[in-house]
């Protein structure tokens, strides 16, 4: 479990216990059981007023049926505004079709947290979307037995109507939509049943695709307003600079400049690190008049950052002793009695989210408001800085969370936001500003460098019988703390907590001290521990001339533990879908430079493997096809679960092949798409996706399908090649 | 000195500095929207427009360079949304964040106004200027392939 994961489950646990106290002395408001705090439901109960339908903050109900949900959640593609809201309707027994959904405003009083990463909305919200859905019914079914004067057992509801069942009368939701309002809430909402389900599991198109194929669906970066103003910035390429000197006369002489704004650093986790803005009447004469800036800027004590150096310092961090973290077992006695020990390292550079709307937002400071819109993963966090840079309270800061044109994680942290507002108060009007990529590219919060070493101990029937595993990398706690020079106690845990059946174990931490700023990149850190576990499996089963699939499979049975059996049995689960799919079997009939690798990774609490087809001729590697197999317990939209595991090959193929971010005299070198080249679409392999049927709980899939990519991806090349690739990228562009 | 320009089949009095590229000219001065800027420099195609009908990226083409040339954005690619690319893009459920997906349409409608029966090779040939981050690439695959077989059967469905 990482940082992240951490820290949304606290804050959901935080929210829920509100919630619960809350709900224990509230009077007359309507209670659901629902993690969303109850005082605020209080003004949604007298929907009489207007004759709508208003149950929680989720759900409206208008008089001639039309119905709103909202979702808390923020949408960055993952699909999280059409699975929660058919959720919710689903429960509901409402006509998707009747259906509007609308993305929340910043607003975790009303909505329960709306920090969306970790993979979490639909682990945390899942159950509570529904139960809210289904008191809802219960509601309408109440008053609908109210005037017909029987008993709600005699009443059902069905596509947007309740039924008497006794006499087949209906009446439509928006007919009881007023009379609903005034229905006891149900303490208890009676959830479906999976055999129930109407679009729970079904293949869902996204409820905003019809506008995004015309257009119309805005982003952060495209909210306009009545006198807009637009800005571009600089920032200081090294962590911790500052400006030196800036001579602006230049540009402030260029037509359409209306101001150049000095943005001193704000040293807050989200804010901005500090630059130069031009503020304009549009963004081209921005971006024209910045080139016309001479600055100076004092670089600081990261000026010195090399991630060449870096690396290999990293890598001698792992190859000799450090920290002890775990130790269990007896790992020296298994390596004294091993018949092999097998050892390797592996290392992962930096990489940039790049999603492919840059850093955009607009906001308004006005005396007594201050609005933002923008793409966020995280308008609570904006809040928060932005009452601290206003001095005013964060509830005061209204957020429209707008689409997301990609996130990937760095959309959690809006330093652009912050930026917006300096400016918007400097020139007195409503500023958009837009990062060009280059500054998205370089003044990003990078996934984390990373080396580690494993050695490991088999015996002579080619069983693991000890695992020394040793880590360096500088972790993302070091943008909270910029002391903290290695990963944490947490971030280690994962090593210990590996459901590898490995009697003997000890984890290890070295030295990583941060010189960029480190963010939750997609999957964070089970890119590089997938990546490790995944290969070096391989290189194991390999040495124990074992086929890798019966290896893995033995490696967890040798996990006695109770407590991990059902990591074991979802893990074991997943390869045998995955390797049933790629024919794991037949894979000796492959033509001599194809080969077929295979790997599994737990992350999010979702068990995702991949078997990766690969052909290769020299140093091409062309991958053919890929076979993920999923087990995230019950299935929200097929569709988009399928998109989820396309969309994690397409960024592990990525970052796995070429892409890596590279600091030189403490500054990002790559600048746009020809120096970070993301996978195209003639290299696209064909993507299948394969579900496991279970009654699991609903766990997410933004994240979990990448670590088990780049080992299945590794470990194809070698099946192919003989040649092992130990290092993400593989062969990194010169730059 | 008064240039116009035709973007949707109306015309624009082009008044603005004349190296502004068209992207900003459309998204800041008529506040169309729907081309998107990614990378300014012509490498991700979430510009694309149709310059008399042949995809251009937007980023890079100064717009007093455009004047008097008819422009088509992702607005004016239909009148309801029926464009058979747009069908064979919800029908295939393409987008995820739908980010680069103008661009993507914008770019596949050139390009099948001058090959009607591409190949499999000819797409990903014609395609790969326009970068997803979301991975829709498979999708956006199909979705060419299907539309193609539309337009050149001269067959167009409603949109839902």
């Amino acid at each position: 479990m990482n940082l992240f994961n951490e820290s949304t489950a606290q804050l959901i646990n935080e929210s829920r216990r509100r919630f619960l106290k809350q709900s224990g002395v509230a009077a007359g408001g309507l209670v659901i059981g629902v993690v969303i705090p109850q005082h605020a439901m209080a003004k949604f109960t007298q929907g009489a007023e207007d004759a709508t339908f208003n149950p929680n903050a989720f759900i409206h109900i208008a008089e001639n049926g039309d119905t709103l949900i909202y979702c808390g959640r923020c949408e960055m593609g993952q699909g999280i505004s059409t699975a929660l809201p058919a959720a919710v309707a689903d429960e509901l027994e409402a006509d998707w079709s009747r259906v509007t959904v609308l993305q929340a405003d910043g607003n975790e009083e009303k909505f329960g947290s709306q920090a969306t990463g970790g993979s979490a909305s639909i682990r945390t919200m899942y159950i509570p979307m529904r139960e809210a859905g289904a008191a809802a019914k219960e509601m309408l079914i109440a008053a609908a037995a109210k005037v017909w004067a029987t008993s709600a057992a005699n009443c059902k509801a069905d596509n947007h109507f309740v039924i008497n069942t006794l006499n087949q009368q209906k009446l439509s939701y928006g007919e009881l939509a007023s009379l609903a309002a005034n229905s006891p809430v149900p303490a208890k909402p009676v959830l479906k049943t999976k055999a129930q389900f109407k679009y729970i599991g079904k293949d869902l198109a996204r409820h905003n695709q019809g506008d995004i194929v015309q257009g119309k669906l805005t982003y952060g970066v495209d909210t306009k307003l009545p006198g807009l103003k637009y800005a571009a910035i600089t920032h200081c390429p090294v962590l911790g600079g500052k400006l030196k000197s800036c001579d602006k006369s230049a540009a402030l002489k260029m037509a359409g400049v209306l101001d150049v704004v000095e943005i001193p650093r704000f040293d807050i986790p989200f804010g901005s690190i500090g630059g130069v803005a031009v503020v304009a009447d549009n963004t081209w004469t921005a971006q024209q008049a910045l080139k016309l800036l001479k600055i100076e800027w004092d670089l600081g004590a990261n000026q010195s950052y090399d991630t060449n150096a870096y690396k290999a310092m990293l890598v001698k961090n792992v190859e000799n002793p450090a920290e002890v973290m775990v130790e269990r077992g007896d790992v020296q006695k298994a390596f004294t009695d091993a018949a092999h020990v097998v050892k390797a390292t592996y290392t992962g550079g930096h990489l940039s989210h790049s999603p492919m709307e840059p850093n955009a937002s607009v906001v308004w400071v006005q005396k007594d408001s201050c609005e933002v819109w923008a793409a966020t993963q995280s308008p609570a966090d904006i809040q928060k800085v932005l009452g601290q840079y206003l001095k005013r309270e964060p509830k005061d800061i209204l957020v429209h969370v707008t689409m997301a044109g990609g996130a990937f994680g760095r959309k959690f942290k809006c330093d652009y936001v912050h930026e917006a507002t300096v400016l918007s108060q400097k020139v007195n009007a409503p500023v958009q500003l837009t990062w060009s990529r280059e500054e998205d590219m370089r003044t990003g919060y990078y996934h984390s460098i990373n080396a580690q070493h494993i050695e490991a101990s088999l015996d002579k029937s080619g069983n693991v019988t000890g695992w020394m595993h040793r880590i360096a990398f500088p972790p993302i706690a070091s943008l909270f703390n910029p002391a903290q020079g290695k990963a944490t106690k947490d971030d280690v845990a994962e090593i210990a907590n590996h459901p590898f059946g490995i009697a003997n174990l000890r984890s290890e931490n070295g030295d990583a001290p941060a010189h960029t700023r480190i963010g939750w990149y997609r999957a964070v850190y089970a890119i590089f521990y997938g990546f490790a576990y995944g290969a070096f499996a391989d290189e194991l089963a390999h040495q124990a001339k074992q086929d890798t699939l019966s290896f893995l499979n033995k490696v967890y049975d040798n996990n006695k533990d109770p407590k991990d059996a059902e990591k074991v049995r979802r893990s074991k689960g997943v390869l045998a879908l995955a390797a049933k799919q790629a024919n794991w079997d037949k894979r000796g009939a492959l033509p001599k430079n194809q080969g077929l690798g295979i790997a599994v990774h737990y992350s999010f609490n979702t068990y995702v493997a991949m078997a990766v087809l690969v052909e290769v001729n020299g140093d091409d590697i062309k991958v053919l096809e890929v076979n993920a197999a999923v087990d995230c317990g019950q299935v929200l939209n097929l569709d988009g679960a399928t998109a989820q595991m396309e969309g994690a090959v397409v960024m592990g193929m990525s970052y796995s092949l070429r892409t890596e971010i590279v600091f030189k005299n403490g500054a990002v070198v790559n600048s746009n798409f020809h120096q970070y080249p993301v996978l195209r679409i003639n290299e696209m392999p064909v993507v299948k996706v394969h579900f496991v049927e279970n009654d699991e709980k609903a766990t997410g899939l933004g994240e979990p399908g990448l670590g088990p990519f780049a080992p299945a991806l590794s470990n194809a090349v070698f099946a192919a090649s003989g040649k092992r690739y130990r290092d993400l990228p593989f062969t990194p562009l010169a730059i | 000195m008064s240039k116009s320009i035709v973007i949707n089949a109306k015309s624009y009095a082009i008044d603005v500095p004349d190296d502004m590229p068209l992207l900003w000219f459309l998204r800041d001065k008529l506040e169309l929207t729907g081309t998107k800027f990614g990378c300014g420099m012509g490498l991700c195609g979430a510009c694309t427009v149709l310059l008399d009908g042949q995809a251009t990226r937007s980023c890079v083409m100064p717009v007093s360079a455009v004047a008097g040339k008819s422009i088509t954005t992702i607005e004016g690619l239909s009148a309801k949304g029926d464009h058979p690319l747009q069908i064979a893009w919800i029908e295939n459920k393409v987008p995820q964040c739908g980010y680069c997906q103008a661009g993507q349409i914008m770019n596949a409608a050139g390009f099948l106004a001058t090959n009607k029966t591409p190949s499999s090779d000819d797409i990903d040939n014609a395609m790969q200027g326009n970068i997803c981050r979301c991975g829709t690439y498979q999708r956006i695959k199909q979705a060419v392939a299907d539309a193609a077989i539309v337009m050149n059967e001269g067959m167009y469905k409603e949109v839902k």
